[in-house]
């Protein structure tokens, strides 16, 4: 059947701001959705306030919009926009949440808006917990034995029922948000409570436990003539009872017999029928027994997710375009694959490999968070590697996930830890794992798998790893050309091969060259080798026939930035997608390395070439070696491929842009410094600290408060700021090292000065400033967690203009060919440098889309040799500057904090957010309000404000103070507070503080007798105090401040909602976004017949 | 690795790995070896089954190539063997296979009451090689077709001499080709068998190398099989006089199977017939349409069959070399299912004379359920 003529319009809603649980995934689902239905003819209406996705790039999609994921806001865009049918599928829970909401106010029906992908009785039967069991019983399958409770009470009779350990999940919930295991009947009432408070229907199942079973997981689609096909299957190596996003998984699965296997995947697809999915792609859960194989259904998501992205990438099959095809219409029989070329979408890809995902964890940001997994997702992104073995391929992905470990590597552990860990569903249980067999030899496998739960199977590979490393420490020295080969193949790393050797890496060199060793590249064909592929989708292997001719000296290698961590996540991969596609629109090719497999870089068609490969010096230098290429793009991936650069241009790599030579001086503190006076530009005074009485010495000499970053910090850095002497003990007493090699840097701390973030490109010549960012929050928020400002707010044309002089003579001091990222403080008018990044950074694609340039296209033109001059971007001085498009535009960002138990959310100079949204508006309060909004924060209209802010702040916060007593809210404050404000002619209700005893400012919170916070305590206060309000803010989602300027923003958002007023505006489409792209590799007709 | 075994093919090309399985002969001696190494190489893409595919008698003159990388992952079962009732054939190896290859073979634990895969083909006297470029030899068999090829042993010191390659392709020479091999003779059973007598239709199934899932199918649907040689003449079956007479799939060449087909012609508007792959090509000669040699066939689970009748698609269960040639069918027989892949015929009709075969595997085993229902088809023929 032909793609719907009745439908036009078709609106499709992302999953917003990047949290745990809901990553990039789905920007990469939607992006190929939009790219599928426009194909089609059909005009795509995208709404995602998520400023750091492809799809929001102007040029994806016909019409973008970046408001609130509220039920208002989108209405407000229907009506704009009138589309005939809103695609529910591709947003991840977000947009099915959405769906069903808007559904339930009459507005689909209002405007007669048809749900394609997944109808509304399919999602409610799906997510349902126990609608679904019921559909599952009626199949004559098995779910886990549980009870849906709505109380307590009824929690605990469930309880004495089944018995413990139990699992509760919040009904309509993503990634388990909510859930837990509960062990024993202490801790089970708390953990109901949080359950029912998670589920937006207040609901939760109390439900059997089936920890240890082995768990998986089918990737299927149907289509509207009942055809289904799995397109993968996926092992959990990490049994039930740690999340599937939080597992390594393998693909395809390993352990199941034919019968078994079968089984499972009539299951599948009677489930989807049986639940009405019949145009599109889900995923269904299953737990079987080890021993007795019984087969358990644990549940299924009707629509694209994180493992479907997986799926995608592990196999080659494009499920979130396919759906978006059967969405309208389509059968599975009518959709091309574009990699074979040859096979319709009705096929069932074969693997000749095994793909392997690892995900990433924050433990030194937050260790406390990651004592135990268990069935909420905590993961921030996730590595994929692929292998001809399951070993090769998980020693891929452990390094890929640039988590400090090259590979399966032993842990230094105490035994008891090591026990600890072997026991409990943890990060590192596989490497304990490792390291007893590296100890023990095969001996320990049988016990080991009774311990971890790890299937035989997947020790019996690791043991047979352990036996070849044992060999290479034997023999020693350089190994023979056969042993090497071996260890390659197993996907150990040079730099590991020579450490169990006890060689260098440059004698494996030698060895290399000498005996022609090198790796061979295999295309992800869906097919295993039946038919001939014709997109170039490679791995890397050992010792096995080579495919694929070198692409040649043009082409330009563009460095992703491998797996979603805090710091560097989406924004840099979209900078690298950006840059693929505006290279390719200029007639070149481009070759993509990347490990992340949720993001649109590592889609298929987004370079001319594609490898899923793990980014380090070794995997590129080979990628390089293999397609004859020269020119390396470093700029766009973050600080992943800016820290390989030296070694890549060592081995003969021509780096894009700014030299290696210019990248160490920005990096290298003293020159940096150095270079900095000598353009007479000011830096926060710092020094650095080679012993524990030099930290103290120097944090004299500077002056407290000062900022503490100690060097070489695996992950999270620990900076802190200290006030005086007793943190400065307090934080040498945390044990960090401290020595010539280990340096302490001790900076002046700027207190409360305002930050800006500039993003620019220059030609070497003159400077493009893409925009300057101010923060809300004050210096010492780190730059990606303060919500930031476009155009700045609050700042004197002067520091303005010193900041663009400063610039100017930066990118020239520094030889800045591309991206220059610079972040300022001012303080008494007085302008400092706190950091300069020679490379793209966060801020850009919120810039670029703000203020309609795209940044990353007008580099990759100046990098080809196109000046800035010539591309009509500076005026006759050489300089140019973006303005804002939208009025005014505001970042905010997202945090994760309500999966981390506990956690106090304090912000500080290290970054803790995991995602970002975007507000536009007229005004800034407009502007303002919005990310509020989409950010999940709601601002009160109208209620009770508590205030506690200290001495010199009051002053600035009266204004604010009054004007919210104009809006008619009622004040509390603190004693001192409140008398000031009496003072000044403002009766405020007195309350305690938190430990001057009850009802204090938390039972009132408790009570809901408070609907907005502002809370300014100074000094180490401001780092350490009021930990139970922040904690209980977030818990209870009372929008909190910390800074005057932020309580002022929040009033001036308060006064916008109080209009009452949803405007929504179209992003502007400017001809400075042109990111069609040329696909020199993939045949146009996507449809059979 | 080092090699201490070979994959050889008749072309001359030498593909290294390790042996398990029974022990590979030595290349000069060849001819009086005791064990299976040899056959037409063919790769199949599935990624379970192996079990069932080493069982199933269509492989017979076959050595296998897994393109999967990990093959014997969760051991071997004598009760998922697909070999038929072989009543009056003692002696039959309980592996049809000629050998296997593989990139990496399991030898680990396997589930209790399992035995590992190295010890399964060792007790059938079947050769597997691993550590192959399994992936490169088989773009090697798609881009050139598939070739004869045998298992041998390395040499004292570990390495192949000029000379035993020589022995190894003097015999390779000697080995036919799969085309125009009769190979009914090495299959199946040499004396009539009731299965489920008390059943309510009665099925007569002749038997060229059956999959004992196609008995099961039909006793689940209660059906009496009477499974009978594939020399079985006109007047056995008018002396039988069975409901229905459907053809089983089988190793080899259907060309040569005259006698089958004339029976099949002679048989054809006096009782229903069917067909499972090599039954269906039969059943195709017997109607005077023709059947032709594939480059290198259909061998996995994962091929899209469409039902021109309703255009539904299904994923099935494939084994094939030979395929039905669609310009020689005679005027009534339509071609009912259709491959979605290369359009290839993979099931005719004709529904005034009863007769209806399928190219794929509806019993499965291994690989998808989704055709099972054709059995349902054939009995359907039946109604009146
Ligand atoms: N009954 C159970 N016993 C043990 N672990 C479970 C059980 N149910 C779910 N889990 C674990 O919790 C994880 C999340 O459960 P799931 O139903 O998939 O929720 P989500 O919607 O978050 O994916 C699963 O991946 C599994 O490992
Ligand atoms: N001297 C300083 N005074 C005040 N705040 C600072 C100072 N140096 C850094 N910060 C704060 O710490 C944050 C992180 O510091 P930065 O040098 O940018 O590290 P990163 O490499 O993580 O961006 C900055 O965004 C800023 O808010
Ligand atoms: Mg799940
Ligand atoms: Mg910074």
């Amino acid at each position: 059947m032909p793609a719907r003529e009745d439908l036009n319009t078709i609106l499709v809603i992302g999953s917003g701001p990047i949290v745990i649980g809901q990553a990039c995934e789905f920007d990469y689902s939607g992006t190929q959705a939009v790219r599928a239905l426009e194909e089609e003819g059909y005009r795509v209406v995208l709404v995602n306030p998520n400023p750091a996705t492809v799809m929001t790039t102007p040029g994806i999609a016909e019409s973008i919009y970046v408001e609130p994921l509220t039920p208002e806001y989108i209405e407000s865009v229907i009506k704009e926009e009138r589309p005939d049918a809103l695609l529910s599928t591709m947003g991840g829970q977000t947009a099915l949440n959405l769906t069903l909401e808007l559904r339930d106010l009459g507005i689909l029906d209002k405007y007669g808006v048809e749900v394609i992908g997944a109808s509304v009785e399919s999602i409610r039967k799906a997510e349902d917990r126990s609608a679904f069991k019921t559909v599952i019983e009626s199949l004559g399958l098995e779910s886990p034995k549980s009870v849906l409770c709505r109380s307590i009470a009824a929690a605990k009779t469930t309880a004495r029922e089944i018995g413990f350990p139990l699992i509760i999940r919040p009904s309509f919930t993503l990634g388990g948000m909510g859930g837990s295991i509960a062990f024993e009947e202490a801790e089970f009432d708390s953990l109901v409570e949080k359950a029912l408070r998670a589920s937006p229907t207040h609901e939760a199942l109390i439900e059997e436990s089936l920890i240890g079973w082995k768990e998986f997981e089918l990737e299927v689609m149907r289509d509207k003539a009942d055809n289904a096909v799995i397109v993968c299957s996926i092992e959990n190596i990490d049994p039930m009872g740690t999340h599937t996003g939080d597992s390594i998984t393998i693909a395809p699965a390993q352990t199941l017999s034919d019968r078994e296997y079968q089984k499972m995947r009539t299951a599948a697809i009677e489930i989807l029928k049986a639940i009405g999915v019949d145009c599109g792609g889900s995923n269904v859960q299953f737990a079987v027994h080890p021993e007795t194989g019984r087969m358990i259904v644990i549940e299924m998501n009707p629509r694209v997710s994180r493992s479907s992205a997986l799926a995608s990438k592990a196999t080659g099959f494009p499920i979130a375009r396919g759906s978006a095809k059967l969405a309208v219409g389509y059968t599975l029989d009518e959709v091309m694959n574009e990699i074979t070329g040859k096979t319709a979408l009705a096929f069932e890809p074969a693997l000749d490999y095994c793909a392997v995902k690892v995900p990433r964890f924050e433990t030194e940001k937050f260790p406390s968070a990651y004592g135990v997994l268990g069935t909420q997702m905590k993961s921030v992104g996730e590595s994929l590697a692929l292998g001809r073995t399951a070993i090769e391929a998980l020693n891929k992905a452990v390094r890929a996930a640039e988590s400090g470990y090259d590979g399966l590597e032993c842990l230094e552990l105490p035994r008891e830890e090591e026990e600890r860990i072997l026991c409990s569903a943890h990060p590192r249980r596989l490497l304990s794992a490792w390291t007893v067999i590296k100890r023990e030899g095969r001996s320990a496998l049988d016990e080991l798998s009774r311990k971890t739960g790890f299937d035989p199977w997947f020790l019996h590979q690791m043991a047979n790893q352990a036996e070849l490393e044992s060999e290479l420490e034997r023999s020693g020295g350089v190994p023979s050309a056969p042993i090497y080969l071996e260890a390659k193949r197993y996907g150990i790393s040079d730099a590991r091969i020579a450490a169990l050797a006890g060689i260098g890496e440059q004698e494996l060199r030698t060895l290399r060259e000498s005996e022609n060793l090198k790796p061979c590249y295999h295309l992800v064909d869906t097919c295993a080798g039946e038919f001939e592929a014709s997109t170039p989708y490679f791995y890397s292997t050992w010792g096995e026939a080579d495919e694929g001719e070198p692409i040649g000296e043009d082409a330009v290698i563009i460095i992703s930035s491998g797996p979603n961590r805090i710091g560097q996540g989406l924004e840099f991969d979209t900078g690298c997608t950006l840059a693929s596609l505006a290279w390719r629109n200029l007639g070149h090719k481009t070759v993509m390395i990347n490990s992340n497999p949720e993001t649109v870089s590592t889609d298929y068609n987004t370079s001319s070439r594609l490898y899923i490969e793990p980014l380090t010096a070794e995997h590129v230098k080979d990628v390089l070696r293999k397609e004859g290429a020269k020119r390396v793009v470093v700029q766009l991936g973050g600080q992943t491929p800016l820290n390989m650069a030296e070694e890549l241009e060592a081995s003969g790599a021509q780096i894009v842009g700014t030299s290696v030579e210019q990248i160490r001086r920005s990096e290298d503190r003293q020159l940096f410094s150095a270079a900095i006076s000598k353009l007479g530009l000011r830096q926060p005074k710092n020094r650095s600290a080679s012993t524990r009485e030099e930290v103290v010495i120097l944090a004299r000499q500077i002056g407290f408060p000062v900022l503490l970053r100690p060097s070489f910090v695996l992950g999270g850095r620990s900076m802190m700021i200290a006030y005086g002497e007793e943190e400065l003990e307090a934080f040498l007493a945390k044990g960090i090292p401290v020595s010539p090699e280990r340096p302490v840097l001790v900076d002046q701390f700027l207190e409360d000065a305002f930050e800006y973030d500039m993003d620019a490109v220059s030609d070497g010549e003159n400077l493009y400033v893409g925009g300057i960012l101010q923060h809300i929050e004050a210096a010492g928020i780190h730059s990606g967690d303060s919500a930031a400002v476009f155009p700045p707010y609050k700042s004197t044309p002067a520091v303005l203009d010193a900041m663009r002089d400063a610039a100017r003579k930066i990118a020239k001091e520094f030889g800045i060919i591309g991206f220059l990222n610079i972040q300022f403080a001012a303080k008494d008018n007085v302008l400092y440098l706190i950091e300069v990044n020679p490379r793209a950074s966060r801020t850009v694609p919120f810039l670029s889309k703000a203020s309609g340039v795209n940044m990353v296209a007008l580099a990759v033109k100046v990098w080809e040799g196109r000046s800035l001059a010539e591309q009509g971007m500076v005026d006759s001085t050489g300089y140019g500057e973006g303005r804002c498009l939208t009025g005014w535009a505001v970042k905010e960002a997202v945090f994760s904090f309500d999966r981390f138990v506990g956690l106090d959310p304090i912000l500080g100079p290290e970054m803790k957010s995991t995602g970002e949204a975007i507000g536009t508006g007229a005004t800034f309060g407009e502007a303002f309000a919005k990310v509020q909004r989409a950010v999940g924060t709601i601002l009160p209209k109208e209620g009770r404000v508590f205030v506690s802010v200290n001495k010199k702040d009051r002053d600035t916060i009266l204004p604010t103070v009054k004007e919210l007593v104009d809006l008619g809210f009622a004040v509390c404050a603190t004693r001192g507070t409140a008398n000031y404000l009496f003072e000044k002619g403002i009766f405020s209700e007195v309350i305690l503080k938190v430990h001057e005893g009850h009802p204090n400012v938390l039972d009132h919170m408790r009570s809901g007798r408070i609907q907005l916070l502002i809370n300014t305590p100074s000094g180490r206060n401001s780092q350490i105090g009021g930990e139970d309000i922040r904690t209980e803010a977030v818990a209870m989602k009372i929008p909190y401040t910390t800074t005057t300027s932020a309580a002022a923003a929040a009033v001036h958002g308060i006064r916008y909602l109080r209009t009452g007023y949803a405007e929504v505006k179209r992003l502007p489409k400017t001809e400075k976004f042109d990111v069609s792209s040329k696909n020199d590799n993939i045949s146009k007709s996507s449809v059979l017949r | 690795m080092i090699p201490n075994s070979y994959l050889i093919l008749d072309d001359g090309s030498v593909w290294p790995g390790k042996s398990f399985g029974a022990t590979p002969p030595a290349a000069d001696s060849l001819a009086n070896a005791d064990v299976s190494f040899d056959g037409e190489v063919i790769f199949n893409t599935g990624m379970t089954g192996y079990h069932e595919i080493l069982t199933d008698p269509s492989y017979t003159g076959q050595i296998v190539l897994m393109t999967y990388p990990h093959i014997g992952n969760y051991g071997d079962d004598d009760s998922w063997s697909e070999i038929g009732p072989e009543s009056g054939r003692e002696g039959l190896p309980g592996i049809k296979a000629g050998g296997l290859v593989v990139r990496s073979v399991y030898d680990g634990r396997v589930p209790a009451g399992r035995i590992k895969l190295n010890e399964f083909l060792k007790k059938n006297g079947v050769c597997g090689i691993s550590e192959v470029d399994t992936r490169g030899l088989t773009l090697k068999l798609r881009s050139e077709g598939s070739r004869n090829g045998i298992i041998v042993g390395a040499g004292p010191n570990g390495d192949l001499s000029e000379e035993e390659k020589k022995a190894a392709l003097l015999y390779l020479q000697s080995l036919p080709s799969m085309a125009g091999a009769d190979l009914t003779g090495k299959v199946g059973t040499a004396e009539v068998s009731a299965i489920n007598p008390e059943g309510k239709i009665h099925v007569a199934l002749l038997d060229c190398g059956l999959k004992m899932n196609i008995i099961r199918e039909l006793v689940s649907r209660n059906a009496r099989v009477t499974v009978l040689p594939s020399k079985t003449t006109l007047e056995d079956i008018q002396t039988l006089k069975p409901d229905a007479l459907l053809l089983s799939n089988g190793p080899g060449d259907p060309e040569p199977l005259e006698s089958q087909a004339s029976l099949a012609a002679g048989l054809l508007g006096k009782i229903p017939l069917w067909g499972i792959c090599l039954g269906h090509q039969i059943l195709s000669r017997a109607i005077g349409g023709k059947t032709y040699k594939m480059s290198f066939g259909h061998h996995g689970l994962n091929h899209p069959v469409r039902d021109e009748k309703t255009g539904r698609v299904f994923v099935t269960s494939q084994n094939h070399g030979f395929a039905v040639d669609e310009a020689s069918l005679p005027d009534g027989f339509t071609v009912r299912f259709r491959n979605a892949n290369d359009g290839s015929v993979e099931g005719i009709e004709n529904t005034d004379l009863k007769l209806i075969c399928v190219q794929h595997h509806p019993e499965a085993s291994p690989g998808p359920d989704d055709s099972s229902w054709i059995f349902d088809l054939f009995l359907e023929t039946l109604e009146d």
